[in-house]
């Protein structure tokens, strides 16, 4: 079984309909993918609902994440709320290079808490672009130790290091593998962090998952250890999420 | 016929680096008939041996290998007569440059030597591109325009950046610049490499690995995956390459 924790359906910024990620599953062997859109909810009207609608159009092969511009302060979250209880998300994406909102601003570490109170994951974009730093979004990390923090691109092209060693030093962030171009880093995440930190993602369709998977093979894990990065540990965080806000 | 387009030779002060023995057994593993060698910037900073180095291979195996001639431009007339001495001694294929490891804009004056040499024996030039600082798609249009008789070979997609933003501008330049290629090593989005082949030409796109920078083996399933028919995967494997660096197929 495969689950791919970031992928992308969209009909705003970049157009990718749900078909186009569909068809790359089917060719790479992707059981599930977790989508969300390129660009950031409220700012782009109708994004939730778009996600809701496709996922609700593809409810055995597709999950939604929200992707939010925290800068939007109380509007964010009742967009937020609305879409884990009423459209059944499962995690928050957040972009900062997009909406150049910095991971340790106070709206952002709001957002942040609120999705913990669901026990939704945290996905970031995390490469080498400002605001995105893993260095950075380890600030929000550490301001929020019971948010799951996943690094989205584990620090794409020339930050990798420092996403391994934030992950080493906060036990809240997990690593994702889209995209970045090097194999081996996944076995050194795995060897240095744990396998049940580490997910599959592809960041398709711009990225084949079909490539993003033989990515993970050649890394040379055990067969459990692939099997965790595939998906047993994305299934754990989402299973564990809730429609329910809980008490803090 | 598989030929990679970019293969660093020798081990580098920045902490990379293979032997040729290593990039034969790969190359066998993989199913890689010929490479383009790139010569390593090594610890002592002396780009002159590493050059005999490349030189050295290619005559081992001429059926396998193709060299590549390094110069740092701030060097100036060295720079000059050592691209002289690749192309006139060891019959180097073209010119590497290297932005981001010799800190040098891509578009800087300093270039300009070096370049004019290399349009002198009609060979093509291959810059470390996408590091946005120094070979930004946008500074490798600016010096491929001014230089339409040189054929450049951008690398890396001409673009080194995981949200994707630098993609439009590195298609400006493959638009703007017809004397403009771009390998395929490490490019972000898969689907890049696609909609140039498909969109901007069939001839602007050569599969180079920049191994070990990046791993060979996974380079290869950029093409190898592409969605594209497969004479447009011949041309992605070699045919494109053979003819920019006027190799011979094997």
């Amino acid at each position: 079984m495969i689950i791919d924790s970031h992928t992308h359906v969209d009909r705003f910024g970049w157009y990718d309909p749900p078909e186009t990620i569909i068809r790359l599953m089917n060719e790479a062997g992707v059981d599930q993918s977790i989508i969300m859109t390129y660009v950031d909810a409220p700012d782009v009207k109708g994004s939730i609902e778009y996600i809701a609608e496709v996922v609700q159009k593809y409810p055995d092969r597709l999950i939604g994440y929200a992707r939010m511009n925290p800068r939007r302060g109380e509007e964010a979250q009742h967009l937020f709320k609305k879409a884990m209880e009423e459209y059944g998300f499962k995690g928050l994406k957040l972009h900062p290079a997009g909406n150049r909102c910095h991971p340790a601003r106070q709206e952002t570490i709001d957002l942040i808490r609120l999705a913990t109170r669901y026990r939704a994951p945290v996905l970031f974009h995390c490469g080498d672009e400002e605001f995105t730093l893993p260095l950075q979004i380890a600030e929000s990390a550490k301001a929020c130790p019971d948010a799951t923090i996943i690094l989205g691109h584990c620090g794409g092209y020339f930050h990798t290091s420092d996403a391994v060693q934030v992950a080493e030093r906060y036990p809240n962030i997990i690593l994702e593998t889209s995209a970045m171009p090097y194999p081996g880093l996944i076995k050194e995440a795995v060897e240095r962090i744990g396998a049940f930190r580490v997910l599959y993602a592809s960041d398709g369709p711009g990225c084949d998952p079909t490539i993003e998977v033989h990515k993970v093979k050649l890394a040379g894990l055990t067969t459990a250890d692939q099997e965790a990065v595939f998906y047993r540990n994305i299934k754990k965080i989402l299973d564990n999420v809730t429609s329910e806000a809980q008490s803090t | 016929m598989i030929l990679d387009a970019r293969v660093y030779l020798g081990h580098s002060l920045f902490n990379y680096g293979q032997s040729l023995a290593e990039i034969v057994a790969s190359m066998e593993h993989l199913g890689i008939d010929k490479a383009i060698l790139a010569p390593v910037k090594p610890r002592n900073y002396h780009l002159a041996p590493m050059n005999e180095l490349v030189a050295d291979a290619v005559k081992v195996h001429p059926e396998r290998f193709l060299g590549l001639c390094r110069v740092d431009p701030w060097q100036a007339e060295a720079a000059v007569e050592e691209a002289r001495r690749g192309f006139q001694e060891f019959g180097s294929c073209g010119l590497y440059l290297d932005p981001w490891e010799e800190n040098f804009q891509a578009n800087s004056q300093i270039l300009i030597p070096v370049l004019q040499e290399a349009q002198r024996h009609n060979k093509p030039v291959v810059i470390n591109a996408g590091h946005v600082r120094v070979s930004h798609p946008a500074q490798i249009r600016d010096i491929a325009s001014q230089f339409p008789e040189v054929q450049f070979v951008a690398c890396n997609g001409g673009q080194i950046n995981i949200s994707g933003i630098l993609q439009f501008e590195a298609r400006r330049m493959l638009e703007a610049c017809p004397n403009t290629v771009i390998d395929t090593a490490g490019t972000y989005r898969e689907d890049f490499i696609e909609e140039i082949m498909t969109e901007v030409g069939e001839e602007r796109v050569v599969f180079g690995s920049g191994s070990p920078i990046y791993n060979q083996e996974f380079e290869m399933t950029r093409v190898r995956f592409a969605h594209l028919e497969p004479a447009q995967k011949q041309r992605l494997w070699g045919l494109n390459a053979l003819k920019i660096f006027g190799a011979k197929s094997r």
